[in-house]
């Protein structure tokens, strides 16, 4: 086994033994999966650069240097092929995208392998070992033996020619392997995610080697917090196109995210139609049904027959989103009915419309909640719903991708306010943020700080009652694992339902327990820092009080919660930790204040 | 969505263009004057008076010229820092330079918490509980993602910086001896004038503003055609930073100095407030110090690890699980949790000289990495026609000169004290 990285350097020694230069650089055929080695580059004197055939002038290679087979005056210098690329200047610690990991990973060394006379190259290595052996072979053999000894070897993470794609020299004209796979190749989900982890300027790299279809499927696979940018970055002739290609519902998300000059410049550069519809849906709210809904759907009339439907599908139907569910309008265009391809497949070719039309039809009002609209078509499984104004005509469809996207966003925002975590794509303004978006982090600065001053207004009172402050955190925890209780509860409903009596009974002796085992762990601690007995039983007795308490109180909650249910709990999530939080604290500290005053005196 | 698409006046439009440059070099400008940097200039100006003064004029053009080359570099090759070093100085430069970069962060971290337990010190809360609060709030601003909206509470309270100049002019400092010491420095042998001089190149011109700035440049995309107002960004945040240095010099010198208080801790450091905020000069201070020590706290382990990262490969980012990106989140993690034991481990009369070595660590690395982005600078493959002119270049390598033969001359002074005349 060769590496690129222990070969750099050695010297190039000519067919009479005269060191003509160092090894510089090795180019390699692009053609295969195994690509072979064709030529070398050495630093001659004087730094001058020269290039060889690898296959008429190498003799032999080992870890120590080069032999070539002719003397330095009959070497023949050639040049660098356009199908060829070089291992140090375009591999070695550059930035490949690993097609096969979907992952953008960093060029640590190149191995090679001779087989059958021919150098080869085997894969590039991105692990540590890579890294060690760049630092000092010695290093990585060290840290090599020392992995194995416990029990966790060092192994190597090679990625074969056929799984790069190199982001900083261009490969369209370079013939590659048909196996090599490269970007474009992949999903256009898969390529939304690798695009995620560049740079603005990597990014406009491979963009420019997409064509617009790919684009556009990749940009509307991308988070939405991306898609603007990115679209931002592009020309506007170029961009425009990508937009025209997507569904005019992703497109008007997008553009609604431009600046207004920007957006107007792009609406302006594409077809008439397209723009058109966007514009339309640009002036529905955002979070509605007007705001996912998609203009391109079929619609047919009551006299016509199945074979007629069959036939507009054919000629009209090639943009909607979904055909499988067509929608009978009457005159003025309101919706009156639906009839399923099912349906239509199985009616008889004279059969009227009016004779398999189901009049029922779900639909939704323009304003509704994305939310409901969603869960509407998940409760009924419905591939798509069709979207009405108040006068029943109908204006679009939401079709069951983009309400799926609705459920993943709203699901994360339910598990952002239910736990209090934040997610990357809720990057709105800094007051929201402070509002209610990451609840827990402010309630531990404003308690934290709350906390300090009370303490410091007291302080010179009760100097004990700084100490109080080191169980603050515990009683923050509590609180918050007694609201995500009780909120748990509510979300999943109570597996097996107890008597509120017996719940309450158990709840406190559980309670119970949990106090005073807190309690005696609390006044081990203060006895530890040695501080006063007196005060340090106040303290703890306080702890274990206000745990016995808000044991009790997680107890009598869900049921309260259930009771204020109504219409918005999931506003009220983060209220109820909150106020848990607060009530806990207020709680134990009021008890600590009194105890020790009483212990004081 | 209509409501976005508000319509913008044309003549606002240019202006919005500038401002969507705007930021990464006046955000860099303001971390700058952090724990590190407060407390360096209040100990310059309480120990030495105005007679370091002068430094901060060829200090502010080594800044300016260090800071403008990180964002050409990162404007023009769309790469951080790090990964140009990598490219192009292989694998084992980069490794001993970000061994080098995570000791001297992690010792800038250990101020920022030092800072924090300062500032809190004053409000009477003990560091044993401010410091472990400070260090899971900035831990959980980075891994909750809310680090961006926090991002302007902490740019609004660097306003505060405002005060030194208005207390500067009050304390009355004595114009005249200012100017001319200014114009005419008093060069001193002492070793303490030295390792002083040290500490507010290190702070003024740290080596990770490099590394965060060219960073920040990369990820906001800014264009090659936009480079301009990008320079303008970088030129006007290094200014207002040196203008604030120089005030809080001057807000010492007239009133510590005078009384011959040395700053020993951040109680201290706050009497150069006294002259606009009376009584209430430690409460002021302590916002301020507080504000500017989370704020950097926030930025210095987060750069660390992106930096370290993009150098030897390895996966980063903050929506990366410990499991997806272990080596990003262990020294994001172990950055801050080290800086924060170290801060509560230490006695407390010894938080203002943590902060200060800190500093000079700043002022001995710097020239290494103020070398490697000079050389990449000139690299014609890497910028083009955007390499540095020739009296930029010049100027350039002076600054890298200057800043080397301080960090050498403070070494002589201290290791042989007796070979300078006192």
């Amino acid at each position: 086994m060769l590496y690129l990285s222990r070969m750099l350097g050695k010297p190039v020694v000519d067919a009479t033994g005269e060191e003509i230069g160092t090894v510089y650089d090795i180019a390699i055929a692009t053609g295969e999966i195994f690509p072979r080695v064709t030529a070398l580059a050495f630093l001659g004197p004087g730094k001058t650069p020269f290039m060889l055939s690898w296959r008429k002038y190498v003799e032999a290679f080992d870890d120590e240097r080069i032999t070539l087979n002719a003397a330095r005056d009959a070497l023949r210098f050639s040049y660098l092929q356009p199908d060829e690329v070089l291992l140090h200047r375009d591999l070695l610690n550059k930035q490949i995208v690993d097609t096969q990991g979907m992952k953008v990973v960093r060029v640590n060394d190149l191995k090679l392998s001779e087989s059958k006379n021919q150098l080869r190259l085997l894969g590039a290595e991105v692990g540590v070992r890579g890294v060690l052996r760049g630092i000092s072979p010695a290093l990585e053999s060290a840290v090599g033996w020392l992995a194995a000894r416990l029990g966790a070897p060092l192994g190597e993470n090679l990625i074969a020619w056929n799984y790069m794609d190199l982001l900083d020299r261009d490969l369209g004209h370079v013939k590659l392997s048909v196996t090599h796979k490269r970007l474009h190749e992949l999903h256009p989900a898969d390529v939304a995610d690798i695009l995620e982890r560049l740079n603005p300027t990597q990014r406009g790299n491979v963009f420019d080697h997409l064509d617009n279809a790919l684009a556009a499927e990749a940009i509307s696979e991308m988070e939405d917090e991306y898609q603007a940018d990115v679209v931002g970055d592009l020309t506007n002739q170029r961009a425009s196109d990508i937009l025209e290609l997507m569904d005019p519902d992703d497109a008007a998300d997008i553009i609604g995210d431009l600046p207004y000059d920007t957006a107007e410049r792009l609406l302006r550069l594409m077809g008439l139609k397209e723009q058109r519809a966007i514009r339309k849906l640009l002036g529905y709210k955002d979070k509605t049904a007007g705001g996912i809904m998609t203009p391109e759907f079929t619609t047919v009339t009551e006299e016509m027959t199945a074979e007629q439907v069959i036939e507009h599908l054919r000629s009209e139907a090639a943009e909607s989103e979904t055909i499988y569910y067509i929608y009978v309008i009457d005159d003025d265009g309101t919706l009156a009915g639906v009839i399923s391809l099912r349906d239509l497949i199985l009616a008889r070719a004279d059969t009227k419309v009016e004779a398999i039309v189901e009049r029922d039809v779900m639909s939704v009002d323009v304003d509704d909640d994305q939310e409901k609209v969603a869960d509407l078509m998940s409760k009924y499984d419905l591939l798509a719903v069709p979207v009405v104004d108040e006068t029943g005509k109908i204006l679009g469809i939401v079709t069951v991708d983009d309400a799926l996207d609705v459920m993943e966003q709203e699901s994360a925002e339910d598990l952002a306010l239910a736990t209090g975590a934040r997610r990357r794509f809720d990057t709105s303004g800094v007051w929201s943020w402070i509002g209610h978006r990451s609840s827990w982090l402010t309630v531990w600065i404003v308690l934290g700080i709350a906390g300090a001053l009370v303490l410091r207004a007291f302080a010179g009172l009760l100097s004990t009652f700084v100490v109080a402050a080191f169980f603050i955190p515990l009683v923050l925890r509590l609180s918050e694992e007694i609201a995500n209780h009780a909120l748990g509860v509510l979300i999943e409903g109570d597996e097996t339902p107890v008597s509120f009596a017996r719940r309450l009974g158990l709840d406190a002796i559980v309670g119970l327990g949990l106090g005073i085992v807190s309690g005696l762990i609390a006044l081990a601690v203060l006895q530890g820092v040695r501080e006063p007995l007196a005060s340090s039983l106040a303290v703890a007795a306080a702890l274990a009080l206000t745990i016995f308490a808000m044991t009790l109180v997680s107890a009598t909650f869900p049921a309260l919660l259930r009771r204020a249910e109504g219409d918005g709990w999931r506003a009220s999530s983060s209220l109820v930790t909150t106020a848990m939080a607060a009530a806990g604290v207020a709680v134990y500290l009021g008890l600590a204040l009194v105890l020790v005053r009483a212990a004081g005196s | 969505m209509m409501e976005r698409l508000k319509r913008i006046n044309p003549r606002w439009a240019a202006v919005l263009a500038f401002l969507a440059v705007i930021g990464p070099g006046i955000i860099t400008a303001n971390v700058d004057n952090d724990a590190g940097g407060i407390a360096t200039y209040s100990i310059a100006g309480a120990s030495f008076g105005y007679t370091l003064l002068w430094s901060l004029i060829p200090i502010t053009i080594a800044l300016i010229v260090v800071q403008e080359m990180a964002s050409r570099l990162g404007v023009m090759t769309g790469k951080g820092f790090a990964d140009l070093i990598r490219e192009k100085w292989g694998i084992r430069v980069t490794f001993y330079l970000m061994i080098a970069l995570l000791f001297v962060n992690l010792s800038n971290t250990m101020a920022e918490f030092a800072g924090w337990a300062g500032s809190m010190e004053i409000f009477g809360v003990s560091k044993f509980v401010s410091v472990p609060i400070a260090a899971l709030v900035v831990w959980l601003l980075v891994v909750r993602g809310s680090y961006n909206s926090v991002e302007k509470i902490f740019l609004f309270f660097t306003v505060i910086y405002v005060t030194y100049v208005i207390s500067g002019f009050l304390a009355r400092p004595d114009w005249g001896l200012a100017l001319h010491q200014t114009l005419v420095p008093p060069i001193s042998f002492k070793v303490t004038y030295w390792v002083t001089l040290v500490g507010v190149i290190g702070t003024t011109i740290a080596p990770w503003m490099q590394f965060y700035l060219q960073s920040a440049v990369v990820e906001k995309g800014i264009k090659p055609k936009d480079y301009t107002a990008s320079a303008t960004d970088v030129i006007v945040g290094c200014i207002i930073t040196d203008v604030v240095a120089m005030f809080i010099i001057v807000a010492c010198a007239a009133t510590l100095n005078k009384h011959g208080i040395t700053v020993s801790s951040a109680e201290n450091a706050a009497l150069a407030l006294e002259p606009l905020a009376g009584k209430y000069a430690s409460v002021l201070f302590a916002i301020g110090f507080a504000n500017a020590s989370l704020f950097a706290a926030s930025i210095l382990p987060l750069s660390t690890a992106y930096t370290v990262a993009e150098g030897l490969g390895w996966e980063s980012g903050v929506n990366r699980t410990f499991g997806e990106a272990p080596q990003f989140n262990w020294i994001y993690t172990g950055m801050i949790f080290l800086g924060a034991s170290a801060i509560i481990l230490i006695p407390q009369r010894l938080l203002i000289p943590v902060i200060f070595g800190s500093q000079v660590l700043n002022g001995v690395l710097v020239p290494v990495t103020a070398f490697f982005a000079l050389r990449l600078v000139n690299d014609r493959s890497l910028l083009g026609e955007h390499v540095n002119g020739r009296w930029y270049n010049y100027l350039a390598w002076a600054s890298v000169l200057a800043c080397s033969a301080a960090a050498i001359f403070m070494m002589i002074t201290a290791l042989f004290p007796g070979l300078m005349p006192s």
